[in-house]
């Protein structure tokens, strides 16, 4: 983060994702000539405006169309270029899934593309903007690296990680503004490794994306109470970091998942599928929205009818410990 | 006017071509194999790889090579054929169209080794991403020309138009697409299933259109396509090509049958004599 202080950060945090996004893509359009940016009709929702007006020649907007939106960040990647496709969460991954399958994760393509407002952040404005399946759409596609970064640090480095990968990477965002700061300074963000925040013994919370600031808070909550809390980010869902789940399975009594996504095929439902190799490992608990549409409400509303504010996360380890 | 040499080369290199399609079409056996969607567009294959296009069999990934993309994947076996006679594949991978482990599927599959720009097969997103790549030229100031093939019924797609406007908007004159006008998709005549004006909605998209009347006739898709690759004029090229599905087969032109289908040997015999006459 050489040029990221912590001025930024407070600015990013009060900003949210989008900005974060907008600035980072911003700085590698500066630093790469071979980066691309393209959208559907969202240029100043996801913060584009600026790097509309200053790099026209490697700006686009597709209008609103996002298959192509898709295919057009392929066929840009096929020859060479690097690539970003950003759009909303609901829309992309779902309408545009036999492209992102075909055109992209089939041909291992080094294409990028950005999910905005993953998760339930669009609160008012109702299901047909929640974006609950996401990673489970994404994760069935063979060669696809699924990057979804908890705090404004981490959308910074998750950005130009993928930036650094070759190959095709999926970047769910959550966290609007007012979006806390876990990282306060430079850490190393490695695709595929995850981070452990907090070292523990009886629950192992494994969370990915903007929730990980309540899961801190319930581990905390916890430890007050005598019950050894451990914390992990799984800022990258596939491929997962074995090595991090082995000891979890080996060293904890109860693992928690936590994310804002479907209680079908998420992160959850990674880890299960792992785990489900092996006998004797911890019992698993899958704290997410569900498997079903939401009562409309603002973040908070929705995000505390589904359990997944720390006093929940903290009660559900209690209760099942 | 094209010379007199070159479409007789063009025209040998097509009669090689259907004799290829019928072997393979044929190894495939209960497989089956889209054999009308290859004779179609084999003379306009034929016109790209062994006269229009800028290309060198010997290094597949040269930058400066003009790109050809075959959107309607499933006539793979005239992409396969062209690419046999001019040297990317082997003439004895024949064999292997379709079988177990191959790599000569049924929709091609990206192997830059072997002159397969990209994976097609699903119809829509082959002709977008030539559009995305007709950009990155465009973004890398080359000027070698992009050709895609796009089926009549292929055109029922949204993406195709969602491209389509984006290509106009873009300016993307280094793109010619060639639109097989055979009449006839999967499931019946073309204009039975989805009857619209094809000449009118691309021209309506932004597209220049010209409508090439001799589909199957190497002189006029050369004289058309070498003058559609000259022209950079601000607007991508629509070539909408009439032609004959099942082409150069008798119990196969125009008919319904032979989308898709098992050849059996009787079948098989009297093709190779109709196409050894020929
Ligand atoms: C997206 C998609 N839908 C359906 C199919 C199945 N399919 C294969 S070929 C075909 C008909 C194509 O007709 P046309 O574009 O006219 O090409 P032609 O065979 O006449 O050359 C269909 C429906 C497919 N491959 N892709």
């Amino acid at each position: 983060m050489n040029n990221i202080t912590s001025e930024k950060l407070q600015e990013w945090s009060k900003a949210g994702h989008r900005t974060i996004m907008g600035e980072t893509l911003y700085m590698l359009a500066q630093e790469r000539d071979n980066v691309v940016v393209s959208t559907a009709d969202l240029t100043p929702t996801a913060r584009l405006t600026k790097i509309r007006d200053d790099f026209p020649e490697r700006f686009f907007d597709v209008g609103i169309a996002e298959q192509n939106l898709i295919d057009f960040t392929a066929g840009l990647s096929v020859e060479g270029l690097l690539p970003f496709a950003v759009d909303m969460a609901a829309i992309v991954p779902m309408r545009c899934a036999e492209q992102m399958r075909v055109s992209m994760a089939y041909m291992n393509l080094n294409a990028k593309v950005i999910s905005i407002e993953a998760g339930v952040r669009f609160g008012p404005l109702g299901n047909t903007h929640y974006a609950m399946d996401d990673i489970a759409v994404v994760r069935t596609m063979p060669n696809f690296t699924i990057l979804c970064p908890a705090d404004p640090l981490s959308v910074h480095k998750a950005i130009i990680a993928a930036a650094d990968h070759e190959g095709p990477v999926y970047i769910r965002l959550t966290g609007g503004p007012g979006f806390p700061v876990i990282y306060k300074e430079d850490f190393d963000f490695q695709i595929g490794k995850a981070i452990e925040l907090k070292e523990g013994k009886d629950v192992a919370f494994i969370s990915t994306g903007c929730q990980l600031a309540e899961t801190v808070a319930a581990a905390e909550a916890l430890e007050a109470k005598g019950i050894s809390s451990r914390v992990i980010d799984m800022h990258t869902v596939k491929p997962l970091d074995k090595d991090i789940l082995d000891s979890v399975f080996a060293e904890n009594k109860l693992i928690i998942t936590v994310e804002e996504h479907s209680s079908v095929g998420g992160l959850g439902s990674a880890v299960a599928e792992y785990k489900a190799g092996f006998s004797n490992t911890p019992r698993q608990i899958i704290a997410s929205l569900g498997d079903k549409f939401q009562e409309v409400g603002d973040h908070k509303y929705i995000t505390t009818n589904a359990g997944l504010k720390a006093p929940a996360l903290a009660a559900l380890a209690e209760a099942n410990l | 006017m094209v010379d007199k040499d070159t479409v007789k080369l063009i025209k040998e290199r097509c009669a090689f071509m259907r004799r290829d399609i019928i072997e393979m079409g044929f190894i495939a056996g209960g497989r089956g194999a889209h054999f009308g969607p290859a004779l179609s567009c084999t003379e306009i294959v034929a016109s790209l790889f062994f006269k229009v296009m800028k290309h060198n069999p010997k290094n597949p990934k040269w930058a400066e090579r003009d790109r050809f993309i075959q959107s309607k994947g499933h006539g793979c076996l005239a992409y396969y054929s062209a690419l046999i006679e001019s040297g990317y594949i082997d003439k004895d991978q024949r064999k292997t169209f379709k079988q177990d482990g191959s790599h000569l599927p049924g929709h091609p599959s990206r192997d830059m080794e072997h002159g397969i720009e990209i994976s097609s097969g699903s119809l829509g997103n082959g002709f977008a991403i030539a559009c995305g790549m007709a950009k990155a030229a465009q973004i890398k100031k080359e000027d070698h020309t992009y050709f895609c093939l796009v089926g009549d019924g292929e055109c029922n797609e949204g993406l195709i138009w969602e491209a389509a406007m984006n290509a106009s908007k873009n300016k993307l004159d280094n793109m010619v697409a060639i639109i097989d006008r055979n009449g006839v998709q999967l499931a019946g005549k073309t204009c039975d299933i989805m009857d619209f004006d094809l000449v009118s909605a691309w021209k309506a998209f932004g597209w220049e259109v010209t409508v090439l009347k001799e589909g199957n006739d190497p002189a006029v898709i050369v004289e058309t396509l070498e003058l559609a690759k000259q022209k950079r004029n601000g607007k991508p090229q629509a070539i909408i090509a009439e032609t004959i599905k099942g082409k150069g087969i008798s119990f196969m032109e125009g008919s319904l049958n032979w989308h898709a289908g098992v050849m059996n040997e009787e079948q098989y015999n009297q093709a190779v004599s109709e196409l050894e006459k020929a």
